[in-house]
């Protein structure tokens, strides 16, 4: 039963959301698709939820039992609970509540967590920096290529290698545009959508048949 | 121990250095350099001048905090675009990890510039749980998603929205993002529903958004920092993507030169020769 009920959900939900594309929207199918997009959307903000209660059972366990590093789970816990209260309490009361300019999750979010994750995406330039320099070497053809397009592609999306490029005999930022973005790149990339999205066809019709049974934690 | 060796060992925080003075200096010490448009940023501008004015868009704010150099210019300056054409602009987000406050903030302080009303001329739906259903259900319904804004109040009661029902009201969206949402902003909403949209992203993930470009699925492309500054120039309002042109300009040679120096280390120091005698 407990498998039975889920590839029985999972069946008739896949196969409306499936068929609804061929169907008019203002009859009674097309009001059944909305009606489970709309239970979609309420199911998933519960999973949300779970996420929340998630990590704050798996931080306070390693808090309680003093794990290592316990003082940085704390900070986890804080940080969610002073993010995520104020937020969902009525503005009504207070105006420090809610998500509007002037709330606690307003002044936070603002103030630390944007920096924050900023300030991370910004080390990067530094690793990639210091990566390229020890990593980036012309030890075969293929990597020599790589090498020389990366080059002039990094040259290209700047102004002052633009300017660059534009000193140099023939047109090459035309070239690198024509051929490369959109020649060779777009010829790759094209090959990695259309392979992804038949293989998430694929997997989208092993769930719908029940043929894929992981996402129920079964083999 | 030679020069080259010694280069070839460097130590990192030398050149962590390095590019901290080349990302500081040119903040210090303007540049006005010369910005090529290139065609996929042409395209952009082209397809929003080519929005009926005051017609009604989406602009959508798909990315992290964590890319705000890279899109918020993008998002600011679509703003500033369908502004000046009177448009009426809804926005929304798919990422809850700060999406609703970016456009929040964003869209309030570019609709003050131009005198805009809030609930008149723009709205801020905010976000919803599941990208996918939010995309597909908006194409029956806009309200049944979301019932209220990102505020809490109920859409019927801003005026903007009592005009709008679902995709055939709206005449064009700008997508900005930094991740795999644009991808089903294509497949959805522009392969099912035919609304013309555009895309801005990070430099990382532009490449592969070359693809819908030349099927025509998105009508422009903007490339990071510099298609945002490429856009910013072509609406005549240069801002922090234009600033930002001479720190990414240092350090992309910066690391070209590393790039340069680490192979010379590499071939001229000795460890080439070796790995290649194996």
């Amino acid at each position: 039963m407990r498998t039975t009920i889920p590839i029985i959900v999972a069946f008739l939900s896949g196969l409306v959301l499936a068929l609804a594309p061929f169907f008019r929207e203002d009859n009674w199918f097309g009001g059944l698709k909305q009606e489970l997009t709309e239970w979609l959307i309420i199911v998933g903000g519960f999973t949300l939820l779970l996420g929340v209660v998630s990590i704050t059972r798996v931080n306070w366990t390693a808090v309680t039992r003093r794990k290592e590093g316990w003082g940085y789970k704390v900070l986890t816990l804080v940080a969610v609970f002073a993010m995520a209260i104020p937020s969902v309490l009525s503005p009504e009361w207070s105006t420090l509540f809610g998500r509007a300019d002037g709330s606690i999750y307003d002044w936070l979010f603002v103030n630390l967590q944007s920096p924050m994750m900023a300030t991370m995406f910004a080390t990067l330039a530094f690793y990639i920096a210091s990566a390229a320099y020890r990593a980036f070497r012309a030890r075969s053809v293929e990597a020599t290529i790589l090498l020389i397009t990366a080059t002039l592609v990094m040259l290209w999306r700047v102004p002052m290698g633009e300017w660059i490029l534009e000193r140099l005999p023939g047109d090459i930022p035309y070239l690198l545009n024509t051929y490369i973005m959109g020649g060779a790149n777009m010829a790759v990339q094209r090959g990695i959508i259309i392979g992804a999205a038949l293989g998430a066809a694929s997997m989208s019709l092993r769930i719908i048949l029940g043929i894929e049974r992981t996402y129920m934690g079964k083999g | 121990m030679g020069f080259w060796q010694k280069l070839e060992q460097m130590d990192r925080r030398w050149i962590y250095l390095m590019v901290a003075i080349a990302v500081i200096v040119p903040f210090i010490v303007p540049a006005d350099l010369p910005i090529s448009i290139t065609p996929e940023a042409q395209m952009v501008f082209d397809a929003v001048e080519a929005v009926p004015d005051g017609s009604t868009v989406f602009v959508v704010f798909d990315y992290y905090p964590s890319t705000i150099a890279e899109c918020e210019p993008m998002a600011r300056t679509a703003l500033r675009h369908f502004f000046r054409k009177n448009c009426k602009v809804i926005t929304l987000s798919n990422i809850p990890l700060g999406g609703p406050s970016m456009a929040e903030a964003v869209s309030r302080s570019v609709a003050e510039e131009f005198g805009k009303e809030y609930g008149v001329d723009f709205v801020n739906l905010g976000y919803k749980y599941g990208y996918v259903a939010v995309m597909t259900g908006m194409g029956t319904s806009i309200e049944s998603i979301f019932p209220t804004d990102n505020s809490g109040t109920p859409l019927s009661e801003l005026p903007l929205m009592s005009k709008v029902t679902n995709y055939k009201d709206i005449s064009f969206i700008f997508e900005v993002a930094d991740n795999s949402t644009a991808d089903y902003w294509v497949s959805i909403v522009n392969a099912q529903y035919g609304v013309p949209m555009v895309c801005g992203t990070t430099a990382v993930g532009a490449p592969k958004y070359y693809a819908f470009v030349a099927a025509r699925q998105f009508l422009g492309l903007l490339g990071g920092m510099k298609g945002a500054a490429e856009y910013e120039i072509l609406i005549g309002h240069k801002d922090d993507a234009v600033k930002g042109m001479g720190a990414q300009s240092l350090v992309h040679l910066l690391i070209i030169a590393l790039v340069i120096l680490g192979n010379l280390g590499y071939f001229l120091g000795g460890t080439g020769r070796r790995e290649k005698l194996g």
